[in-house]
């Protein structure tokens, strides 16, 4: 069953109608529009043409969401959207039989796009121009924006893919619309269009002392690297990086920082980690996690007579704030867990962490204890925005199956 | 008859900074890839050290960024299963889908 929504430009389809279906545009969509001509009577002929056009969503009964996530540390592979597709059911593999560079992500609920794929300057074309990845002239928005509309208007897409084995583009996949489309990449808010079509986003904040720590375990035992060759790669970035990347953040309805350990003094290790979950108030659908009580500040250390923590313990903090001009509401953890009753102490002392039965984002993080972070704010904090996300769509679903089909007038 | 290793892992603890985990790869074009971005970072690690005047350096540091990620990725998906299987399945005649020996 197709949903269909009618803008009229005129005040009634007339008589005379004549219908017709284009057939793929050369950008290669699948579109399906029917558009009817009237003729108008013998009134007052309008200046403008009268014509409606009644577009039909191929999904019918099923809405895509769009959530965005901006992080800079590649595509689709990292810890946050294993997490994250965990958390809707099943786990996300790359689209067998296909391109096997391909950097997408398919799920039973949720496909992962890489945005590196919309890159319009190859490697070498980035070499010639002289522009990073990180730059937007290397980044065709328009074509970003063209196709992920049609995802969410439940039409599929044929996706170039950036190759980053080749640093070449290679021919398209087809991405058909999922109920979760994810978008993950440097710019998923750079562009405003782009940003319109989210419905809720993400900027992951890691802090330059954390950053270089990730990256030494990243590089050092290759060959090529040295402590100083990782360090000058991240600073030669960083002007481009704080240019372009950085300033998404204002627009992120959660923005997740990690920064360095307050409990350990001159830690620079970067093991033990502060993160912050900074939540935007006011945003549809999305009610910010709160400690004992919403919107006043809040200090916690659970550790103590009825939970035993190991060096260095576990701190928590919560409050209301600003951020770039926004009321946000902040979350914050430092330190480590160390075992399970930990974890499941504290789960128990959040609220509006939208679980479904008590213990699950205990149950998650338990699942998945290989992954980094598992034993801090990362791991606690990524889980948590994964059931908010949950929680986003199925009320989204809720309001949108009340009202199918919508006649609005242009 | 076949021998049987089970490896007991007591100590999962704060890994070593440079010692990873890693699988190994199964199919010639997983190992030709590996090779090729552990070669490529060497070189643009060098090369990004010489060229350094103005824009032509910081797009030198941002590819080996790009290659230096890449591994990473791949060495990860490796852990788990080479990265070519199902691709293999229905390619196996192809030259990258050589079963690799060392």
């Amino acid at each position: 069953m197709a949903v269909c929504t009618i803008h009229t430009s005129t005040q009634s389809l007339n008589s005379r109608c004549s219908l017709y279906t284009p057939t793929k545009t050369h950008l290669g969509f699948n579109q399906r529009q029917v558009v009817f001509y009237s003729k108008r009577g013998s009134s007052s002929s309008s200046k403008r043409g009268s014509s409606s056009v009644i577009t039909c969503s191929a999904g019918g009964d099923s809405q895509t969401i769009v959530i965005g996530l901006a992080a800079d540390s590649g595509c689709g592979k990292s810890t946050f959207m294993r997490r994250l597709t965990s958390v809707f059911g099943g786990a996300a593999e790359p689209p067998k039989g296909g391109n096997p560079d391909s950097n997408t992500l398919i799920s039973d609920t949720t496909t992962v796009i890489c945005l590196d794929d919309y890159h319009s300057l190859d490697r070498t074309g980035r070499k010639v121009n002289g522009v990073t990845a990180l730059d937007p002239r290397a980044n065709n928005f328009d074509l970003m924006y063209e196709q992920v509309k049609a995802i969410k208007d439940g039409v599929a897409v044929d996706k170039p893919i950036y190759n980053h084995v080749t640093g070449l583009l290679d021919p398209p996949e087809l991405i058909k619309p999922p109920k979760i489309l994810v978008i993950e990449g440097l710019h998923p808010m750079y562009d405003e269009r782009v940003r319109d079509l989210l419905d809720f986003s993400i900027y992951l904040d890691i802090s330059n002392e954390v950053k270089f720590a990730w990256k030494i375990q990243r590089d050092m035992a290759e060959r090529g690297h040295s402590l100083e060759s990782i360090k000058a790669s991240i600073e030669a970035r960083k002007p481009d990086f704080d240019a372009y990347i950085d300033p998404q953040k204002q627009y992120a309805d959660t923005v997740i920082e990690v920064l360095p350990t307050q409990l350990i003094p001159d830690d620079n290790e970067g093991k033990v980690l502060r993160v912050k979950l900074i939540m935007k108030e006011g945003v549809k659908h999305f009610s910010p996690v709160y400690l004992f009580d919403e919107g006043s500040t809040i200090s916690w250390i659970p550790c103590g007579r009825k939970l035993t923590c190991s060096y260095p313990g576990i701190k928590f903090a919560y409050g209301p704030d600003t951020y770039f001009d926004h009321e946000v509401s902040v979350l914050e953890m430092d330190g480590q867990f160390d075992r399970l009753d930990e974890l499941i102490y504290v789960e128990s002392h959040l609220s509006n962490i939208s679980t479904k039965f008590y213990g699950e984002v205990t149950q998650q993080m338990l699942k998945h204890a290989d992954f980094p972070g598992s034993n801090n704010g990362t791991g606690l904090f990524q889980t948590i925005v994964g059931l908010k996300i949950r929680d986003l769509f199925e009320q989204l679903i809720a309001t949108k199956q009340a009202a199918p089909v919508e006649a609005t007038k242009a | 008859m076949r021998a049987t290793v089970t490896v007991h892992n007591h100590n999962q603890e704060r890994r070593n900074l440079t010692v990873k985990a890693t699988g190994v790869a199964k199919f010639k074009g997983t190992y030709m890839r590996e090779k090729q971005l552990t070669e490529m970072i060497q070189q643009k690690v060098s090369e990004a050290k010489q060229v350094c005047t103005s824009d032509e350096c910081k797009v030198a540091w941002d590819e080996v960024e790009e290659v230096s990620q890449a591994k990473a990725d791949l060495m990860l998906k490796l852990q788990k299963q080479d990265p070519l299987e199902f691709f293999c399945q229905d390619n196996p005649e192809t030259d990258e889908c050589c079963i690799y020996e060392d």
